[in-house]
This record gives C-alpha cells, structure tokens and sequence, in this order.
C-alpha cells in the first residue's frame, strides 16, 4: 500500500500547467468543431452526383487513343511520350528553373536582411562591453532597424506565394519573373529568420575576439558568422528549394509557363489522362530533387 | 559551427563547391527563363503594384466599392473569411494527425527493433517501407494540385477540399515523426523491454516522451502552413480569405487586400506565439 501512497503523492506532486491544459483543450475543441462543421457543409460521403463524377473522372482516365479499346503497351507509350516531350519535360524544366532561380535569390535577400534582423550584430557595440555610452539615438537607431527588418521578415512569411503571385501576375501578365517573386520574398522572409538565428546562436568568442581588433560589423558577418553558419545555412536553403520547386509547380495554375499551367491546360480540355500524366511528372519530379536534396544536405553534414 | 558548437575552420571543398554550383545553377536558371532580358512583363503594372504597396500603410476596414454598393462596413466578411480559413486548417489538421501520426509509427523503426520470428520481421519491415512509400507519395503532390484532383473528380465539396489539405500534411507529419522516433534516445524504453514491459508501453513511456515537446512544436508549425494554405483555398472558391482576397485584387481594392493579409498575419502570429508559449512549458 506504502508504494500506492508514494506513487500517488508522485503523481499529485507532478508538475501542471494551467496555460497548457486550457491549450490543450482548446486545440480539441476546434478540431472537434472545425470536423463537425465541414463535414454538416458538405453533401454525404460519395452522393449519387459525386459517384458519376468519379465513374466519369476514371473513364477519362484511360489515355484517349486506348478509348473503347483493349489496353496496348505500345500506343500507351507512345501516348506518353508524346504528351511528356510536347509538354511534360518542358514543362518540368521550367519549374526546376523557377524554383532554382527563386531559392537562390531568396537565400541572396535573406542573407541580406539577416545582418540587421540578428540581435547580437545589430546593437551599437556588437559582442563587446561598450567602451563609452552610446547616443540615444544611436541606439534608438539600431533598435528601430533591427526590429523593422524583423518585421518585414515577419510579414514577407506570411505571405501566402500563391496570392502574391496572383497579384503580379495581375499586374504585369504571366511572365516567370512574376512567379520567381512570389516565391522568392516568403522564402526571403523565412530563411532571414532561420540565418538572423543561426547567427545570433553562434558562439561570441570569435566574433569579441575579432571586434576588440578593430574589426567592424560587415568584417565580422564575413569572416567569422558566414564561414561559421555556412552548413545550418545550406540545410535549411536546400529544405525552402524543397518547398520552392512544389511551388513553381502549382504557380503555374495561374498562367506562368511551368507544371501547373499544363495541368489547368489540360483540364480546360477534360483531358483527365493527361492531367494525370502531368502530375504523376510533378511528383516524380519532387521526389527525385528530395532526394539530391537529401544527398546535398549530408554532404554538407559530413564536411 | 559543428554540432558540438565549437567554431571550425572554413573547408574549402564540398561547401565551396556546393555554393558555388548553387550561384551558377540560379543564374544560369534567370538567364534560361529570360529573366535578364526583357523578361518583365508589362511595364506598365508596375504602377499597379506600386500603388499595392502603398496601400500597405493604411488597410481599409470599409468596403472599397463604388457608391451604391461601397461604403459599407468589412467586418462581418472578414470574421467569416477568418473563421472559414481556421475551420479548413483545422479539420485538415485533425485529419492528417489521425492518418500521419499511426502512419509515421508504422515507418518508424519502433516496430521492427526487435525480434520475433523472421516471417513477422519481413512483414514489419515490407509495412515499414508501404508506409513510407505512402507517405513520401502523398506528400510529393501539392495540396492546391490534391485540391485541383479532387474537384476534378469529385466536383466541389468542402470534405474533399479537407481532404486535399490533409493528405500532403499527413504526409509530413508521417515523416517527421517517424525521423523524431528513430532519433529519439533508445536507452530508456530498451531498458523497459529488458525488464519485461510489453513493446507498447515501454515506447510510450520510455520514448515518447522524449520527442514530444519537438512534436508539438512541429504540429504547430504545420498549422501556420495549414493555415496558409487554408487561405490560398478560397482561390478555388472555397469560402476562405483566399476568395476574399480574389475579389479585391480583381478589383483593385488594394486597402481591403492589405486589411485581409494583415488578417491572416494576425493568425499566423497567434498560432506561432501559443506554439513558442506551450514549447517554453514543455521543457527541452
């Protein structure tokens, strides 16, 4: 009985917290909620208008010269390789394209707004005791940028790609520069966070060191932070070439030429064949580069 | 810096060579689509998008439409936008939980560390790989292209659009939670197998608790991208912030966009805030 009374002394004695009990509770009700209402929105699990749609959706699945005959691996491939060298493996380039051109750029736009947005670079005497006090304003002046670079940070992240896209395609037409933007600033966004980050966490020693030899701050962020952040800096830039190659895919629905515009094309048409073709490209396409990602990302582990 | 936070020497070598390819392949990206060369569109939306920005400063709570129709008050369209988007994410969430997270334990090796005959390692090892199959699938299609699927071949339904969300999502959380369980330590619930616990209890107790606090936090991070994505639904007519946010860009109501973007930053923030708050309260 002893052990009981101690394991439930134990137990009262544990530790608890009203934030996150009331959290938890919370997060339940609302999927609870949030279940219940979507699905009173929406008509009953396969209704009779939604089981022609699918019977529909699978005859259309069948490639078009195949209809209404016996299957033929032979016109079937050449159905394929028709569809993929037209449009598939263009297509494909240049998503990879955009995507590429996007992450680099955002990681270029990030670095950029990492220096003012990292707290330990951006103060008036960074990593070492100030020698003499600074201004006022000296310090209202570090405190201001750095926390309007945050800011911007903060808001260039929560902008959804496929709604900036939107707008720039609105504005000046369906070109890739507009599809590179709209990828480009909310990965800027997120990967200035994440290096403002790895660059705040870095060990002072060096960087004091370099500072109390005279060394200024745009001294410093190249020799001691770049070097020393460089492969939490390329992980985390081949996880957003992730994101940004799914994403040049799916921009493409709005006109800009990669994967995406050869699905909406092709289901404009209710060619469903070859939409599915298409996407079955798209995911093939993700899987291979999270692979090299994967392979790059420990490479730069292991060195 | 390595992983025992000591500063290293900066190698020539893998990553010279991997930033310089990384420089080479985005610049030789630009030039192949045309980006240095006149590649820019309409010069002329530029105004539009100037004008956008500028709109930034001052979001606009009333309605931006012209007489009979403007005027009125945006409040009541942006709570139900704002509501619907948490609705979407949040049942997309739910979902994907309930398929991710047993899906995730199945590709994990928790279930095939050890023995047992050497047909039931066969089958735990072919259900391991199904798994991860699945999920690396499931994840390789954007939820937008699931959602462009899904009415394609099931017409418009709120159910299907949840649906589109969660399997991509489901797809992640299957993953990342079979890594978190392969990396967690093993020590304590090998030891509770060694004293005799029964596989399920001994994970978790011995292991789970480890990994949970990185869980959570990850869970609330799929929740902001949930969210995000939630909004970009209403694109497709769905009745999220997205489908607000369409009809003024359409418009060129620029303040009432910025007044839906500021919205879902709103959101955004809560959601990150509440997820660093319980992260604090759950230890290391």
């Amino acid at each position: 009985m002893s052990t009981d009374t101690a394991i439930r002394a134990l137990r009262r004695a544990r530790p608890r917290s009203r934030f996150l009990r009331a959290t938890l509770l919370a997060a339940l009700s609302l999927a609870a909620w949030s279940l219940l209402r979507v699905a009173a929105g929406s008509e009953e699990f396969l209704s009779a208008r939604q089981r022609a749609n699918l019977g529909r959706f699978f005859a259309d699945a069948r490639p078009a010269p195949l209809a209404g005959r016996d299957f033929d691996a032979g016109v079937a491939a050449r159905w394929a390789g028709e569809v993929l060298s037209s449009r598939g493996l263009p297509a494909a380039a240049a998503t990879l394209g955009i995507a590429a051109a996007a992450a680099v750029l955002a990681a270029l736009l990030g670095l950029l707004f990492a220096l003012p947005a990292a707290r330990t670079l951006w103060t008036p005497s960074p990593w070492l005791a100030p020698t003499g006090p600074p201004g006022r304003a000296v310090r209202f002046a570090f405190g201001a940028t750095g926390s309007l670079a945050r800011a911007l940070l903060a808001l260039l992240r929560g902008l959804p790609d496929y709604a900036l896209a939107f707008l720039l395609v609105a504005a000046v037409g369906p070109v890739p520069w507009a599809a590179v933007l709209a990828l480009a600033l909310p990965n800027a966004g997120v990967l200035g966070r994440l290096f403002a980050e790895t660059a705040e966490n870095l060990p002072p020693a060096a960087p004091a060191a370099l500072r109390a030899g005279g060394a200024g701050r745009m001294a410093i962020a190249v020799a001691v932070l770049l070097p020393a952040a460089l492969p939490r800096l390329l992980l985390y830039f081949f996880y957003r070439f992730d994101t940004c190659v799914r994403g040049a895919t799916v921009l493409g629905m709005l006109g800009i030429f990669s994967l995406g515009y050869c699905f909406e094309e092709a289901r404009a048409r209710h060619r469903t064949d070859e939409l599915l073709l298409l996407v079955a490209v798209a995911a093939v396409l993700t899987l291979l580069l999270d692979a090299l990602s994967a392979a790059a990302r420990s490479a730069v582990r292991r060195s | 810096m390595g992983r025992d936070g000591q500063l290293r020497r900066p190698l020539p070598g893998v990553r010279t060579v991997v930033c310089l390819a990384l420089l080479a392949g985005g610049l030789a990206a630009a030039a192949g689509l045309g980006l240095f060369s006149g590649g820019g569109g309409r010069p002329g939306g530029l105004g539009a998008i100037g004008d956008f920005l500028a709109h930034a400063v001052h979001p606009s709570l009333v309605s931006e439409a012209p007489a009979p129709f403007g005027g009125g008050s945006l409040l009541p369209d942006l709570l139900a936008g704002v509501r619907e988007t948490v609705v979407f994410a949040a049942a997309g969430l739910a979902l994907a939980m309930l398929l991710g997270l047993p899906l995730g334990l199945l590709g994990s090796s928790a279930l095939s560390a050890d023995g047992g005959s050497r047909a039931g390692r066969t089958v735990r090892t072919g259900l391991r790989l199904l798994a991860r199959g699945f999920a690396s699938a499931v994840r390789s299609v954007h939820e937008l292209v699931w959602a462009v699927l899904f009415l394609a071949a099931l017409g418009r339904s709120d159910a299907a659009a949840v649906a589109a969300l969660a399997l991509p999502y489901a797809g992640n959380i299957a993953k990342v939670f079979a890594e978190l369980i392969d990396e967690a330590p093993r020590a304590a619930g090998l030891a509770l197998r060694a004293a005799g616990a029964p596989a399920a209890p001994a994970f978790a107790i011995g292991v789970l608790p480890r990994l949970f606090p990185d869980l959570v936090s990850f869970l609330f991070y799929e929740f902001e991208c949930l969210l995000r994505s939630s909004a970009v639904l209403g694109f497709f007519g769905f009745p999220t912030l997205g489908y607000l946010l369409a009809g003024s860009f359409e418009n060129l109501y620029h303040g009432e966009v910025w007044t839906y973007l500021f919205a879902l930053l709103a959101l955004l923030l809560l959601v990150e805030g509440t997820g660093a708050a319980v992260r604090r309260r759950l230890g290391p």
